[in-house]
């Protein structure tokens, strides 16, 4: 049976003047109607350009979709025509951007920007798509909808207009729904209740979620399935409760183990991971994670750690993935503890 | 809204006060040479009974505080005095050239439109291509071209070497617009280009460096993320936002070619508004002077404050005196 959503190898990259930026390097994942797929990792992994990917958004002629397929119900979106794409955008596929203060056009009415998709996809009429509109915001709990409909986005609240984007995207009713990090410039409280509309949507109308974050926090209530990416690549890849309960890759247990606790004291269970992430641009050889993994052995400098099957629906990109000893928690190998790695 | 427009209008009194003062110390004895009764007489001789006559009618012999005053009383009764050399109301005169004048602002606001919008759009939009080269580099030579120097070369040009070519319609002087075989608006395409240049030199480049701004913000993705085309997002969501700054650029602009463009209507002798106050200063013709400066300073005024109310017009976010937010 075909996926609503499977993409194999998607790989761009960007031409700057320093080089080329392997933004995103092979990434494959599959989604199905109704489900959410949560794509997490650090700032710079290449999450928002595997969204921009999918979209076909990706800025020409600087950035560039050289490999891979993202088929849609079947169809290769990569092999669309620009007519075929745009049908596609905004329809089927829809997505809300990460900071709602700039995403929204200052110059037009929220009703007449959420209402826009509608005239052109659905062939409504101004004013019908301006009724739809308000339904539209009435449904993500905007008060007095017919009233805000008609005033500017600087007339909103930061979560009022990520739940008007929130709006705008769900306009046509789209199968998919992609959000790049939709919570990160809100505050906790307002976070809360924006991820609480989204998974109260997605019950309603069914529609499938990549749920953007670097937080895995964030989506541990709502993901099915979970991918990690580091550097451009896919480190983990799995069901929700493999990845969080039994994760394989020491980069997921670095994320899991910054995850902020409220059962021991926070200062105590903190434990980001050390150093930066490296330059898209000069990839470290071997397992790109190497430099900061605590496990690092030799031979991860060396070799490129294929995404191997761990378990069932759960892959992982390190050498060590099968053995299963190596879990979280592990004790430090005596190389790394001795030699002093840091 | 309106109390912003009231008070606007009520920040114009303090403005017209200097403005009439410096004149009228200007016009004071001993500041500027010239006996004000020689320059409404000229050389020739004249009797004493005749000078008398003219120092009464021109109040001339009343102390400078004295004749300020009485020129505010006609001024607010709508009265700007009579010409020394004319002998007609300064009022009429101005009445007389002003539709020149505003015939050339209209006509380079026309071309200023046309022609920077256009070249700063198409600019942007094929941003680092030929035409994007040509308007960078044609901007620049504009902006630093003396205007005078322009209009001379045009008339060299068009006027004198192409005269046989264009059939005479550019050769001089253009003043006499009464040359029947060429419809009025011909003669307007020199001064108004020459008027305009630098102006539209500007609003290509404004134009070109909004449009390229707003291209890359995040908005633009939100629109395209929606499936609009190529051109609608271009043409509507960014063109939008660009053209604000725009628009107040090409309004002041109107209110400054309004005010006469001095230098453009002399070198092509055009009746208007500036070439009147050119020739005035020249002839100590102080009421032409005062009058013609105080109805620029009116307009211009009037012409800003119609530039910043429109201006909340186009931007929503900016709503005077209503305290949105
Ligand atoms: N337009 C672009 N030009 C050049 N490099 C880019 C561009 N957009 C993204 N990148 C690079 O691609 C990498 C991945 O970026 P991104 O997908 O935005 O990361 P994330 O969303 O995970 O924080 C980064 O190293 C970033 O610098
Ligand atoms: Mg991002």
């Amino acid at each position: 049976m075909t996926s609503l959503l499977e993409v194999n190898g998607l790989t761009t990259h960007f031409t700057t003047r320093d080089g080329i930026v392997k933004a995103v390097d092979g990434v494959s994942f599959r989604l199905d109607s109704g489900k959410t797929l949560a794509v997490v990792g650090e700032s710079g992994s290449g999450k928002s350009v595997t969204a921009l990917s999918i979209m076909r958004l990706v800025q020409e002629p600087q950035g560039k979709t050289v490999a891979g397929e993202v088929l849609f119900k079947g169809t290769d979106v990569l092999k669309m025509n620009e007519r075929e794409v745009r049908d596609l955008r905004g329809d089927r596929v829809a997505m809300i951007f990460q900071d709602p203060m700039t995403s929204l056009n200052p110059v037009f009415k929220v009703g007449r920007q959420i209402g826009e998709s509608l005239m052109l996809h659905k062939g409504m009429s101004r004013k019908q798509s301006f009724e739809r509109a308000v339904e539209l915001l009435d449904m993500v709990g905007i008060p007095h909808p017919r009233e805000r409909a008609g005033d500017y986005p600087h007339q909103f609240s930061g979560g009022m207009r990520q739940r008007a984007m929130i709006a705008m995207a769900l306009a046509c009713d789209p199968d998919i729904l992609i959000a790049d990090e939709p919570t990160t410039a809100l505050d906790v409280t307002i976070q809360a209740q924006i991820l609480e509309l989204m998974m109260e949507i997605q019950e309603r109308t069914g529609t499938a979620i990549i749920m953007i974050t670097h937080d895995l926090g964030v989506v541990a209530d709502m993901a099915d399935d979970v991918m990690v990416m580091y550097a451009g690549k896919q480190v983990e890849y799995g069901s929700a409760d493999e990845v969080f309960y039994r994760p394989r890759h020491p980069y997921t247990w670095g994320l899991l183990d910054s995850l902020p606790r409220h059962d021991i004291d926070e200062k105590g269970a903190l434990q980001p991971i050390t150093g930066q992430p490296p330059s898209l641009i000069d990839v470290p050889s071997g397992c790109s994670f190497h430099p900061r993994c605590r496990y690092a052995q030799p031979v991860c400098s060396a070799e490129v750690p294929p995404l191997a099957e761990v378990s069932d629906r759960h892959c992982a990109a390190c050498l060590f993935a099968a053995d299963p000893e190596f879990v979280r928690g592990a004790p430090l190998p005596v190389a790394a503890g001795e030699g002093g790695a840091r | 809204m309106l109390k912003y427009i009231v008070r606007r209008v009520l920040q114009m009194i303090p403005v017209f006060i200097g403005v009439t003062i410096i004149l009228f110390i200007l016009r004071a004895p001993g500041v500027l040479p010239g006996d004000p009764v020689r320059m409404i007489t000229g050389e020739r001789a004249i009797s004493e009974q005749l000078r008398a006559q003219i120092i009464e009618k021109h109040a001339l012999d009343q102390p400078l505080h004295r004749q300020y005053a009485l020129y505010v009383s006609n001024l607010l009764r709508g009265d700007l005095g009579e010409s020394y050399q004319r002998g007609r109301p300064v009022l009429d005169i101005f009445a007389e050239k002003f539709p020149n004048t505003l015939r050339l602002a209209l006509a380079g606001i026309l071309v200023e439109i046309v022609l920077g919008v256009t070249a700063g759009i198409i600019s942007a939009v094929r941003q680092y291509s030929f035409s994007d080269v040509l308007v960078t580099l044609s901007t620049s030579v504009l902006v630093s071209v003396p205007v005078f120097w322009l209009g001379m070369l045009f008339q060299i040009f068009f006027g004198i070497k192409l005269k046989e070519w264009t059939g005479g319609a550019f050769y001089l002087p253009i003043s006499q617009m009464s040359s029947a075989d060429f419809p009025d608006w011909v003669h307007l395409i020199l001064p108004a280009i020459t008027l305009a240049s630098v102006s539209t030199a500007y609003v290509a480049r404004i134009m070109r460096s909004q449009m390229l701004e707003a291209m890359g913000q995040d908005y633009i993705r939100t629109a395209e993320a929606k499936g609009l085309t190529r051109r609608a997002v271009t043409f509507r969501h960014a063109l939008k936002n660009a053209l604000i700054p725009v628009v107040t650029f090409i309004g002041i602009d109107f209110g400054v070619m309004m005010s006469g463009a001095i230098l453009t209507e002399t070198v092509f002798s055009w009746p208007g508004v500036g070439r009147e106050i050119f020739l005035a200063v020249g002839q100590r013709d102080w009421p032409i002077v005062m009058g013609g400066v105080i109805i620029i300073v009116f307009l211009v005024m009037i012409i800003n404050l119609i530039v910043d109310l429109s201006y909340a017009v186009l931007d929503p976010r900016i709503r005077y005196g209503g305290g949105a937010e």
